[in-house]
């Protein structure tokens, strides 16, 4: 007996998507399609505090329990403090579990230091005014009295002096005495990371300038980029202002706590084991997948909508080993795309092509503000609705994207389409279920009988690996997860 | 290349003349006349920069009524010359530069080689660095340095400067984090080998 779908996240109302009143049919709702609750496929995940019986309760007193480590000794009443936030913990778990712990740091850090000169900055991506609606509509204007701001890799920046020569961070995550950098074990965009210094990262993406971010996606290559953000935290400039780190620590379904450290490079090697274990587990099953067709539902854009917390931009690479880095390019990083010359095919002979799995893509519901041309590009791609159609026409980041793709008036013409075009019934839907995952009958069968080897090869031959190829010695595991 | 359809218009009633617009602006189309701010029509590439950063929400971004193409003419320029340039960048000239316009390394180093001497000028002709407006100006430095040009910078926060490449990360720095998975001389090699991969054609895009 098959469980019934997972009410997926809803429509969130943003300049970057279309009116919510004009999804009318979530995939989940169309006939065939069932859930899974992760547990079922990995009973080895840890368990959940949120989403959970006490609801954000228990990520405020997570939150503060993990600060009762760190020391804040050196904030005087005097002093002013940013803390640094970014755009994707708000797209985590409908992003209330991330402010809660925004704004339980803020409370935190003014009852043991006295300062009340707290500020909210938000970092974003490609969509500048994304943490503006954030900080809105969970009411952080308000619980930071007004001082909570969005801010973008195009406003002033500041040079900062690293051992690699000058980079760029935004002058407003800096302008006060301290910062908290407050993030999140969420993996996200392994493609580009690959789980090396992810607990760093946001130094040299949100909270950095044009010309840093250039820097890892241009200038370094598919792996040493990641080297920015470390050179950036290593700075003078940056350790002269960090406090400590805090993070919602979270696998594929959900929330497992709040980690906190005045040395970030001992929270990153915690962050690096939960991502390579449970997230790794996700993909690699994910990889076992030979046919489906892939729908997006969920409010971000196409690259980012989630599934048992895996991206689509990611599902597009599960044909190979992500967590591998003896693999250099991924099927999807902006390193592969930029590589593919004027015919349509890679420069370099092995460079692997996106999931050929993905036989048919159904876009009910994803938003503009990321480049994603090159994904319709190479996978057929179904988009529902004339009104999501013409909002990516306006997109500066993707007035390629239609180009490629064909058009659907209603989500069941698409998925009809989709069915009929792709030759299999196997479905995953990226709407963001939480705890568990919406898919066809046939796909959850599938997943069912290969999740139990997936987790032996992870456990016993991948992680193994993966934890020596990013300098952590397998055999002094952490007992975290 | 790039399809210019939107075009950015001032609510001079909400705009108070804060100059931020200017300031991000990728081509240098907004001015200040009387404290309010000003888009040249036929300079501004729709990138919705000024549109995104206004604190008033002043800018307003509207479909063109006749929108156009901004494309460097690769093919009006020497192709050795176009490949020279690219090498000494140390880029395919096939490679992609911006993803959001789909411009390769080639037309930038055309547009430099047509006369463009600075990151807005190639904005302008090519439509690069108006997409996302973020993640391509290292390449643009990087070409406009091949070329022999030293940029002058704009007033505003355009672009600060072009950073390390790959090639300069000092030995004892490669040497010092060579366990932490950051495989410098393996990109190195992978980033050569893309610099030197043959030509694919000159496909009509």
């Amino acid at each position: 007996m098959m469980r019934a779908p997972i009410t997926p996240l809803p429509p969130r109302k943003s300049q970057y998507g279309i009116d919510p009143a004009l999804v009318k049919t979530r995939v989940s709702e169309l006939p065939g399609m069932t859930s899974l609750l992760l547990k079922e496929l990995f009973p080895s995940l840890p368990d959940v505090i949120f989403p959970g019986a006490r609801g954000l309760e228990a990520v405020r007193e997570a939150t503060r329990n993990a600060l009762q480590r760190v020391d804040m000794s050196r904030i005087k009443p005097e002093h002013s403090v940013n803390i640094l936030a970014s755009h994707h913990g708000f797209t985590l778990l409908g992003g209330e579990p991330y402010a809660e712990m925004l704004k339980t740091i803020r409370d935190v850090v003014e009852e043991r230091t006295g300062c009340k000169n707290i500020r909210l900055r938000a970092g974003v991506g490609l969509r500048f005014r994304e943490t503006e609606e954030y900080i809105k509509r969970y009411g952080l204007d308000v619980h930071f009295h007004g001082k909570a701001l969005g801010i973008a890799p195009i406003d002033e920046g500041i040079p900062i002096e690293t051992e690699i020569g000058t980079l760029y961070g935004i002058k407003r995550a800096y302008d006060a005495d301290w910062i908290i950098h407050a993030h999140n074990s969420d993996v996200r965009e392994v493609h580009f990371h690959r789980q090396v210094d992810r607990a760093v990262k946001p130094f040299g993406m949100s909270y950095a300038r044009i010309e840093t971010r250039s820097t890892y996606h241009q200038n370094l290559g598919p792996r040493a980029a990641n080297f920015v953000a470390r050179a950036i935290f290593d700075s003078p400039f940056v350790q002269g202002k960090f406090m400590f780190a805090s993070f919602l620590t979270v696998a594929p379904n959900g929330i497992i706590g709040v980690d906190a450290d005045s040395d970030l490079y001992a929270l990153n090697e915690r962050v690096t084991e939960i991502g390579c274990r449970h997230y790794g587990k996700m993909m690699t099953l994910f990889g076992e997948i030979d046919e489906c067709i892939a729908a997006l539902d969920f409010p971000a854009p196409a690259v980012y909508v989630f599934s048992a917390g895996v991206i689509y931009a990611n599902f597009a690479g599960a044909n190979t080993d992500l967590y591998d880095l003896d693999m250099p390019l991924p099927p999807y990083t902006w390193y592969t795309e930029a590589f593919y010359g004027k015919a349509g095919r890679p420069l370099l002979e092995g460079i692997p092509p996106l999931n050929p799995a993905i036989k048919m893509c159904v876009h009910n519901y994803a938003w503009t503000g990321y480049p994603c041309a090159f994904f319709t590009e190479h996978i057929p791609t179904v988009v529902v609705g004339q009104e999501q159609a013409e909002l990516f026409n306006r997109d500066p980041q993707n007035l390629n994207y239609m180009k490629h793709a064909v058009l659907a008036e209603t989500t069941e013409g698409a998925m009809e389409v989709a069915y009929k075009t792709a030759g299999t019934r196997n479905v995953i839907i990226f709407d963001g279920a939480m705890g568990g995952i919406n898919l066809s009958e046939p796909l959850a069968d599938l997943l069912l009988k290969k999740a139990p080897e997936v987790e032996r090869r992870v456990e016993e031959v991948l992680l193994p690996k993966w934890l020596r190829q990013r300098g952590i010695d397998p055999s002094r595991r952490m007992a975290l997860v | 290349m790039k399809v210019v359809s939107l075009l950015a218009v001032v609510d001079a009633d909400k705009c108070n003349g804060c100059k931020i617009c200017e300031s991000v602006c990728p081509v240098l189309a907004i001015t200040r006349e009387n404290r309010k701010a000003v888009v040249e029509d036929p300079r501004c590439s729709g990138c919705g920069a000024c549109e995104q950063r206004c604190p008033t929400y002043a800018m307003t971004m509207v479909k063109r009524d006749q929108p156009f193409i901004v494309k460097a003419d690769v093919g009006a320029v020497d192709y050795e010359q176009v490949k020279d340039v690219c090498r000494i960048a140390r880029l395919n000239p096939e490679q992609l530069v911006c993803y959001c316009t789909a411009t390769r390394a080639e037309e930038v180093a055309a547009a430099i080689l047509q006369g463009a001497d600075s990151p807005e000028e190639i904005s302008h002709r090519t439509g690069v660095r108006t997409g996302c407006k973020v993640e391509c100006i290292q390449p643009v430095l990087r070409l406009l340095e091949a070329a022999g040009v030293r940029p002058t910078r704009p007033k505003g926060w355009q672009w600060y400067g072009r950073t390390v490449t790959a090639w300069e990360i000092p030995p004892e720095i490669r040497e010092k984090y060579a366990s932490r998975g950051f495989y410098f001389d393996e990109d190195l090699k992978l980033l050569d080998a893309i610099a030197a991969a043959p030509l694919q054609g000159r496909r009509v895009e």
